[in-house]
């Protein structure tokens, strides 16, 4: 088994729990605690025909921006756990391409938003972070 | 066009200045088994990264792309770089905070070893 650092073994005698990482525990609707956010102000978490998906809406004037649904990955806090604690995906809006990745604690859920254009508009690439409660 | 307000230009956009990343940067956690160090370069007009995981494997050197707070650019207050290591594959997503340097690891298993994508979480300071 191949590993680059520690974390990545199994512990000693553990069985590998098989690849799956369940995401029930972020299901869900959540929502920006920010409710002035210029961000992200709304996700929806759910699994549709097995899979994985977000969906999210950015802060928009006079409605929100629906981002429409893309497929998302979810991540356990360790090599041995299936119980998902962390998701990411991107969204490719032509113009502008978002990374979302979050994690989920104490009943938050963190983001933080990796974003670059691809539009030739000159705005920087820049970095969000923002918390939502379901 | 815009997917949320903050996509907005804010006046005239400057290059982002990675220099607030750049050098060697040391995990608090000296247990940890994730990631001991970060090492983060300019090469030209590019920025590099170099990660020793635990205790001691060097991951080599990658591109790094910086990120500012807004579309006007200037200061780099993240980044983001991507590990291929064919076996598993591993997004580094790091932010500071003041002078602390988060780094998340989100890694995906390619091989049939059974294992959970997972996240993990280091923080970091530099001299």
């Amino acid at each position: 088994m191949r590993f680059v650092r520690a974390e990545d073994r199994l512990p000693n005698g553990d069985a590998a729990p098989g690849g799956h990482v369940d995401p029930s525990p972020m299901l869900g609707t959540w929502f920006a605690t920010d409710k002035q956010s210029a961000g992200v102000v709304k996700m929806e978490l759910s699994e549709r025909d097995g899979a994985f998906v977000v969906r999210a809406f950015g802060a928009g004037s006079p409605d929100p921006i629906d981002w429409g649904e893309v497929p998302a990955i979810a991540y356990a806090k360790s090599v041995d756990s299936g119980e998902g604690m962390a998701v990411s995906a991107v969204f490719d809006f032509g113009f502008e391409e978002s990374l979302l990745a979050a994690y989920s604690k104490g009943g938050i859920l963190v983001l933080d938003t990796f974003n670059t254009f691809k539009d030739g508009s000159g705005r920087s690439a820049y970095f969000s972070r923002e918390f939502f409660h379901r | 066009m815009i997917a949320r307000l903050s996509d907005r230009p804010s006046g005239n956009a400057t290059p982002i200045d990675p220099a607030t990343l750049l050098g060697q940067w040391i995990n608090y956690d000296t247990s940890s088994r994730n990631i001991t160090g970060l090492t983060i370069a300019r090469r030209g007009d590019a920025v590099t990264l170099r990660i020793a995981g635990a205790p001691d494997v060097d991951w080599g050197e990658v591109a790094l792309d910086p990120f500012s707070l807004t579309t006007a650019g200037g200061e780099a207050a993240a980044f983001r770089a991507a590990y291929d290591f064919g076996f598993a594959r591993i997004a580094i997503l790091a932010y500071l905070n003041k002078r602390l340097l988060v780094v998340d690891a989100y890694t995906t298993f390619h091989d049939d070893s059974g294992r959970s994508n997972y996240f993990a979480r280091d923080h970091f300071w530099t001299r």
